[in-house]
């Protein structure tokens, strides 16, 4: 056992502390972030926080207050200032003291047209921040809710008919976190399957497979390798995570109308128990090939063929959405290569029936387990073959 | 009585219908060099796969340190294979220590057996460079650090001095005659054979997947040893002496075939009767080379 442990540290450190490693970890983040910050600059660099001036001929507005700030500092609300006619209002425009002015037609209430004069110096923000400050007092007087629910507009929700399941126009995120975490999966599976692919392969190619097997049982062996291998993988994804939690608690400071809906904790856990007996299987399968093939190039090229199903949901992302009960849906979720993507996505969109996810999971935990067992086997077969693959069927007929 | 670390009996080994090892019977000694010989393909590394349990044999029995092969006996066996490898991507030292690990030392130790061994290779400014910054016979040498460090009972080399310079060669050949005098089982399998008659004390010959000769080297020489004599005279020998049916001259010295019937001894009687003077009279003993083409040869024809 002790063995197991050493294999296992060695080939988690020997991934984990290499530079590439840690600059292909460090990359997401810091290609989002850059990515984040660049969209961020260019907005910033077309928002303008000087004051707006209106001119409202029929004293629709008065003792107009300013509205609240919502508390970012990167995007001030712009001032809304008034003034007595367009004369002084353009004057103010042409001494910068305002970014542009507004003109309240005399039918505005009924029509709510007004003109916008501006020059190059306005913000793309002065429309919109008027337009708040005109709605915050023109409703002054109505209830808060009435007032909520002309500043926010529509919320559609749709519930499944057992009214357990809901999605709404403001429950974005229950959509798109099994679409990021689908990607991150497809991502996380594929890191460590290669690192495992190459791991296996690597001590062919280099020779120090002979060695080793004098040194440990291929039972150990292989066993430290897929769990090292696959630690890899899910340190990788945890610091995605860590990332994603941090931008999440973050991002509300700069958008302030950016807020994220709570998760349900059943869903999470529903998620947690897809994709981890997917990625053990994937992985171990990984493993597996590298045992059979001879050639890290080879490997490569047999593994792609059980990578690119994990994907295949994403092709059919608006089938699952339309019908989440159809065949196509129900089929995907229980097939094991496209399970991991397709259960959580239709998750989102209905209720799924309970021995559905039971059967499924029973699928992906059997294969996991499989594919653990299979490769030991076809590792111990093939471990000291070069120049000629282990066929899958020796693995099955051999019996030492 | 010398104890018996290994001892292979009548292990037969087939892969489809290539029958890779057919009845292969030897045993080694403590504290012995043991020449385990043979053409390519003959099954040595077969042979020497199932002893390690690599392979398990199709019949026959392997005896390693007095019982069956156990995950704990392998931390007591050093094996350099014939195909050489190291992880090319790791530094030597953490290279070297990590498969010392395996072999069941703690770390500490490991680390610092692998620095002395590495001073005593002349390696040490290299413990930092990666491993396929090493030449050739470095990684040799390297290699050969990983058979030896964690001191083990029995040790199996394949072509040990392949890839090295003299110097090197010697430095292994003294530390081989160290781990024997230590009470190690060294199994050299070898295709230089005067470094198998220099170094070993018995032999196995392996011939398509049979032991064709196995026994002490000496006692194998002077079977195989033919009816000549070598004679080094201060003069020239005459063109024909009685008893000899022909004398081949060779560098500084004369090979007599003598005639059936007539022994070294006769010979001898015969020179000295003639005052003929001798620097050097032996019998002419064959080399290893000249058994083993000899053994092989008539192994085919044979067949």
């Amino acid at each position: 056992m002790k063995k197991f442990w050493l294999i296992f540290a060695n080939e988690y450190k020997r991934h984990v502390l290499k530079k590439s490693f840690i600059f292909g970890v460090l990359s997401m983040p810091f290609f989002l972030i850059l990515l984040i910050g660049v969209s961020l600059l260019s907005v910033w660099l077309q928002f303008n926080k000087a004051p707006v001036g209106y001119v409202d001929p029929n004293h629709l507005l008065v003792d107009a207050e300013q509205v609240p700030e919502k508390g970012s500092w990167l995007f001030p609300v712009a001032p809304a200032v008034p003034f007595d006619d367009e004369a002084s209002a353009k004057t103010a425009l042409e001494n910068d003291s305002i970014q542009s002015y507004f003109i309240l037609s005399d039918d505005y209430l009924s029509t709510g047209k007004a003109t916008m004069v501006k020059n190059s110096k306005t913000g793309t923000n002065a429309s919109s921040d008027f337009g708040d400050f005109l709605v915050y007092n023109l409703v002054s007087d109505y209830p808060n809710s009435v007032v909520t629910r002309l500043s926010e507009g529509n919320n559609l929700i749709v519930r499944s008919l057992e009214g357990s399941r809901e999605t709404g126009e403001d429950n974005w995120m229950g959509i798109l976190l099994p679409v990021v975490a689908g990607i991150m999966f497809m991502i996380t599976v594929n890191i460590s399957g290669n690192y495992l692919l190459q791991a296996v392969v690597e001590e062919k190619e280099n020779r120090t497979m002979e060695i080793l097997v004098t040194s440990v049982s291929p039972t150990e062996l292989m066993a430290g390798k897929v769990v090292g291998n696959m630690l890899v993988g899910l340190t990788q994804m945890v610091v995605w995570i860590i990332f994603v939690i941090v931008a999440l608690k973050v991002a509300p400071s700069f958008f302030p109308d950016m807020q994220f809906p709570p998760i349900e904790t059943s869903y999470l856990l529903l998620m947690a128990a897809t994709l981890i007996p997917s990625f053990v299987m994937v992985a171990a399968a990984m493993g597996a090939i590298g045992a059979t093939a001879t050639e890290s190039r080879e490997a490569q090229q047999i593994a792609g063929w059980f990578t690119i199903p994990i994907m295949i949901p994403f092709w059919f992302i608006s089938a699952i959405m339309l019908k989440p009960n159809g065949a196509l849906s129900v089929g995907m979720s229980l097939f094991p290569l496209t399970a991991p993507i397709a259960l959580p996505l239709r998750a989102v969109f209905t209720d799924i029936p309970t021995w559905q996810i039971a059967m499924t999971l029973a699928i992906l935990c059997a294969l996991a387990v499989f594919s653990l067992w299979l490769s030991g086997r076809i590792f111990r077969l093939g471990m000291l073959r070069y120049g000629k693959r282990v066929r899958l069927r020796e693995a099955f007929q051999r019996s030492k | 009585m010398t104890a018996i670390n290994v001892n292979v009996n009548e292990i037969s080994k087939s892969f489809g219908t290539v029958q890779a090892v057919n009845g292969v019977s030897f045993d080694v000694q403590q504290g012995e060099i043991f020449g385990l010989l043979g053409p390519n393909g003959a099954g040595k590394t077969t042979s020497i796969r199932i002893i390690l349990d690599i392979f398990k044999p199709d019949s026959g029995s392997v005896s390693v340190l007095g019982g069956p092969m156990t995950e704990q006996k392998k931390n007591k066996i050093g094996y350099l294979p014939e195909e050489r490898g190291l992880y090319q991507e790791i530094q030597l030292e953490r290279c070297l220590v990590y498969l010392a690990t395996l072999k069941g030392l703690e770390e500490t130790n490991a680390r610092q057996r692998v620095g002395e061994y590495l001073e005593r290779f002349d390696l040490g400014q290299w413990r930092k460079k990666k491993v396929k910054e090493l030449s050739k016979g470095m990684q040799q040498k390297a290699q050969l650090i990983t058979t030896l460090v964690h001191q083990p009972e029995i040790v199996i080399i394949d072509e040990p001095f392949s890839a090295l310079d003299p110097v090197n060669t010697q430095m292994v050949k003294d530390l081989l005659c160290e781990e024997r005098d230590r009470g190690t089982a060294i199994i050299m399998c070898t295709h230089q054979m005067h470094q198998v008659e220099e170094l070993a004390d018995r032999i196995a010959l392996i011939d398509k997947g049979q032991t064709v000769l196995f026994g002490a080297l000496d006692g194998i020489r002077r079977r195989y040893a033919s009816d000549a004599v070598v004679v080094r005279s201060l003069q020239e020998l005459p063109a024909s002496l009685p008893g000899v049916r022909e004398i081949i001259k060779q560098n500084n010295h004369s090979l007599l075939k003598f005639e059936p019937g007539k022994t070294a001894q006769d010979i001898l009687q015969m020179l000295v009767q003639k005052n003929i003077s001798l620097e050097q009279f032996e019998i002419a003993m064959p080399t290893l080379d000249e058994i083993f083409i000899q053994v092989v040869q008539s192994a085919g024809d044979s067949k």
